[in-house]
């Protein structure tokens, strides 16, 4: 049993929860919503007993806890950084292999190989753990989490990043240990919350605004369900200077030629054309493991193997001497891969203010115009209060969107968005996909974008490349 | 081979020791176009080489990896780093006659195997990079006439250096030219294009030869960097445990302690280190370091004075051709000392309390660090290099303690910090036991537990005047300025 007792609770210097009176029964499973910096994921926190307790009570019993959030992401891949000592040895160090960090944790050997074979984690095992992507990432977190045997487990939105075809297994996974584990689950979507759900709450300002019983996932989600309406009144603030964009020969924006990604021991896509021509916006789909990003990268050459393959952008033919600051001034960019790279102390507005000029962190001052704009599009997201915290103290979803309007700020010849709404809250969802509507409809950007949620749709996208069917 | 400073005349050597200059940032106009469409080829494919290959690439330049046969038939990593990552990978006999420029990034202790096997393969009038100038000046390696030698060397680990170049930005560097290898005259317009290729002229780039390179890193990682870390370590832990100290408090706080306090050198120079005591501990460290100094300045005098005679060099090049007799005794002796064999408690330390608990340790780096700076700079280094190779890299080497202990250290420095390691700990060890002796749990250990924390107004003007006065603290804060004029916007 877990209680919280109108415990306030200091999470960091600007995030502090109130007033959390809670109880958690033994097999009792919980699902918590609310929007973007409500405290979610600090309560996921509070429960794994971080963060000061300033009044009230907080007992969290004696319970075998697993958590599985992007924190506990976080936490490993920079135990990985520490651990890699190529640095130091001036050898390449390919980080821990999955196998490695699997059993790292498990106490059901048995169960283990299940979820292996059920969640296809066969032949990631002898992979660095740094070099998964996004979606195979959260099956490792979730495979660790399963066979350690807890008897409480909290996940941090246990379905976010997964592909269609696993949603229903995970799913599946949590009903089966429902009653028997205790659940701690938090949602930013309401259609996926789990018929095992026996109840629910929601947050707002670090305070829980509503705790109450339910039949199942189903009845949880019609009692909170608030859905936003897509906004057309949106107006997106100016570009700096228009940017003039030189094509391909062929009249292309982007074209690949029988592009080929492999790793030693892995081929990721072989024989793969792909054409965009200006104002023909692309969906990418396609399950956990496909390419979908590698894809992505090499466009925008952040994957090495760019230079290996027949690639033409913007007039250029990548190898034949243009440096990839001529390549990113043509485009915005948003990934889980930007974000976690994202890590620096910047001020909220600089953060927008770098898009102009497609770097991390800025390094010249910005000018009058720059921030101007960059303010307007905070006032957009909501967040001009904002303007001049650190991005670090923005919560996840907070900070995804400042990201996703440093992607737009420059109205860029091609917008790569890789699952943007990743770690929204409704209102945010609603917000972005509005965004990207009225930023297709403007007619100077094209947009490639992946998404798993075929309800996240961009109603501009007439062409849909999907990597698990060619 | 003979020493080539050796074979220079004082005027020659003097010269050479004293450049060093910050270039300014309008010479960086042209960015890496001197070496577009020219061929770039690797011999290396570690952190240095892989990361640096892969900024090179992203700026323009083509670039592709050599590997010796074997590494290529065995598919070994380097050879797996290279073909993973898109470059052309090929055998010495297939790439180099081929290259513009050679980027030597092997290890300092391969380069003459490696540049004797490379040389006869260059096509005429190329060019040969070095990121140290060891080889050069101290092994004296004669390299062809027609062949530019020019060194390029980032002042921070591979990694950052990628990791900078991608946000936008750089890591500071140091370049030179051989002056007996510059025949077309071109070294400095090959050597500025590989700096900003590599991202480095966003940080700023300082302009030296390779003769101050290598006498001041030869300088600065046997006595302050090195040197006087492992002895510090050993001499810190045995007084802990002399006095009582749990062993497992007293080896956490010496292994990590080094890192804590040296990141507080990192961002603000001795004089931010020496603030985060409180104004007691500052006045006792000071005392310290202020006697530490007394006694080791004829040690770091004679370290520099047989590194400029080159009796270093050819006293450790004997025991290379020794199977390295002496070093491995020496390495054998650090890894079953106390403190190295001793578990660490599980308890936190915060990270005040390594500063609080480890006045001496503190004591040790500021005299440490000021006297190879001032034994440097006495000896015609100019401060730039004195700087870069004293307060700069220490918080580098801390972080290598921090991870496994002196083990560590000394497994992933290179064998010429290695060994002059080791000479150093050797002299030193027993030069503070007297010292030593006077020393209690209240500078190591325990921390001081005033309930009062009142000084003397004068005394402390005083020291706080000397301690910022010093002239490692003004050069250190016109070069860490110049890189925060360029620095990130926060």
């Amino acid at each position: 049993m877990i209680t919280f007792r109108h415990a306030e609770i200091k999470l960091s210097e600007t995030f502090s929860l109130s007033q959390i009176s809670w109880q958690i029964n033994d097999g009792q499973c919980w699902a918590i919503t609310g929007p973007n910096g409500s405290g979610k994921s600090a309560l996921v926190a509070a429960l794994a007993g971080e963060g000061e307790l300033r009044s009230g009570q907080r007992d969290l019993g004696e319970a075998n806890v697993a958590v599985v959030s992007l924190e506990e992401q976080s936490r490993l891949i920079a135990r990985e950084r520490q651990r890699d000592d190529s640095d130091l040895t001036d050898e390449i160090n390919e980080g821990t292999p999955v196998q490695e960090m699997l059993d790292e944790t498990c106490q059901d050997f048995e169960l283990q190989k299940r979820l292996i074979d059920d969640l296809g984690l066969q032949p990631l095992l002898e992979r660095g753990f740094r070099k998964l992507s996004t979606g195979e990432t959260r099956k490792v977190l979730l495979t660790r989490a399963l066979t350690s045997k807890p008897q409480v487990l909290v996940l941090d939105e246990p379905f976010e990043g997964l592909d269609v075809a696993t949603v229903p297994r995970v799913a599946a996974l949590l009903e089966d240990i429902a009653g028997s584990t205790t659940l701690i689950m938090s949602l930013n979507r309401l259609d996926e919350m789990p018929d095992c759900t026996t109840h629910a709450m929601r947050l707002e300002s670090g305070a829980m605004s509503q705790q109450f019983e339910c039949s199942d996932g189903g009845q949880a989600a019609r009692l909170l369900g608030q859905i936003s309406q897509i906004r057309s009144d949106i107006q997106l603030p100016p570009p700096e200077t228009d940017i003039e964009v030189p094509l391909n020969a062929d009249g292309t924006l982007v074209a690949l030629n029988k592009a080929r990604v492999a790793y030693t021991d892995n081929l990721v896509f072989e024989n793969l054309d792909w054409h965009i021509k200006p104002g023909d916006h692309w969906q990418v789909k396609g399950p956990n493991g496909s390419g979908k990003t590698c894809l992505l990268n090499l466009i925008t050459g952040d994957h090495p193997q760019c230079y290996v393959n027949d690639i033409s952008l913007f007039g250029f033919k990548r190898g034949q001497g243009e440096s990839i600051w001529q390549i990113k001034q043509y485009l915005g960019f948003v990934s889980t891969g930007l974000h976690w790279d994202y890590r620096l102390s910047v001020s909220v507005r600089n953060v927008i203010v770098s898009g102009f000029h497609d770097s991390i962190g800025l390094y010249q001052k910005a000018t009058d115009k720059e921030k101007a704009l960059a303010d307007a599009w905070l006032e957009l997201l909501g967040l001009s209060d904002r303007a001049t915290d650190s991005f670090s103290s923005l919560s996840y979803g907070e900070q995804r969107v400042v990201l996703i309007a440093r992607a737009m700020v420059k109205h860029p010849p091609v917008l790569l968005l890789d699952e943007p709404c990743l770690g929204l809250d409704e209102a945010n969802r609603q917000l972005v996909l509005s965004l990207t509507d009225r930023i297709c409809e403007e007619g100077a950007t094209t947009l490639i974008y992946v998404t798993h949620h075929d309800e996240d749709k961009i109603h501009a996208i007439g062409n849909v490349l999907d990597l698990g069917n060619r | 081979m003979a020493n080539y400073f050796n074979s220079l005349t004082l005027r020659e050597q003097l010269a050479q020791l004293g450049k060093c200059e910050f270039m300014d940032p309008s010479e960086f106009a042209d960015e890496a176009n001197y070496l577009k469409g020219k061929k770039l080829v690797i011999v290396g494919c570690g952190s240095q080489g892989l990361n640096q290959g892969l900024n090179l690439r992203d700026s323009g330049l083509d670039v592709s990896y050599t590997l010796r046969q074997s590494a290529i038939d065995e598919k070994r990593d380097s050879w797996k780093n290279a073909t993973e990552n898109g470059f052309t990978v090929g055998t010495y006999d297939e790439l180099v006659p081929t290259a513009d420029v050679v980027l030597n990034l092997t290890p300092d202790k391969q380069h003459t195997a490696v540049v004797t096997e490379i040389m006869p393969l260059m096509k005429k009038d190329s060019c040969l990079a070095y990121s140290h100038g060891f080889n050069i000046v101290e092994e004296g390696m004669q390299i062809r006439e027609d062949i530019t030698v020019i060194m390029v060397a980032p002042k921070c680990p591979g990694s950052e250096v990628r990791e900078e170049y991608k946000r936008g930005f750089g890591v500071p560097t140091l370049i030179a030219v051989h002056e007996n290898n510059d025949p077309r005259g071109e070294g400095l317009a090959i050597a500025k294009a590989y700096a900003a290729g590599t991202g480095g002229h966003r940080a700023g780039v300082l302009l030296s030869s390779f003769v101050a390179e290598v006498k001041s890193d030869l300088m600065g990682e046997q006595t302050i960097l090195c040197g006087m870390l492992q002895t510090g370590s050993l001499l810190c832990y045995d007084k802990m445990i002399e006095k009582g100290i749990d062993a497992g408090y007293a080896s956490k706080l010496v292994q990590y302690g080094w890192e804590t306090v040296t990141e507080a050198l990192k961002h603000g120079g001795v004089t931010n280190m020496m603030d985060r005591l409180s104004n007691p501990a500052k006045i006792r460290a000071f005392e310290l370091a202020e006697e530490l100094k007394d006694i080791m300045r004829p040690l770091y005098e004679k370290h520099m004075d047989d590194i400029m005679t080159g009796a270093f060099s050819s006293g450790m090049m004997e025991d290379w051709a020794d199977d390295d007799k002496k070093l491995l005794g020496w390495r054998d002796e650090t890894s079953g000392t106390a403190f190295e064999t001793q578990e660490n408690t599980s308890d936190e330390i915060a990270e005040q309390e390594y500063f609080d608990h480890g006045i001496l340790m503190v004591a040790m780096v500021k005299a440490g660090v000021e006297l190879a700076y001032e034994v440097m700079t006495a000896s015609g280094i100019k401060e730039e290099s004195a700087y870069y190779e004293s307060l700069h890299e220490t918080p580098l080497i801390a972080n290598t303690i921090a991870r496994k202990k002196l083990f560590e250290m000394n497994r992933t420095i290179s064998d010429t910090a290695e060994y002059g390691c080791y000479l150093f700990n050797h002299a030193c060890f027993p030069l503070l036991q007297d010292f030593m002796k006077k020393q209690d749990a209240d500078v190591i250990g325990r921390g001081m537990g005033l309930n009062d924390n009142s000084v003397d107004n004068q005394r402390l003007i005083e020291v706080n005047a000397d301690i910022r006065s010093h002239s490692v603290e003004a050069i250190g804060t016109t070069l860490r300025g110049y890189m925060g004029a360029m620095k990130r916007i926060v």
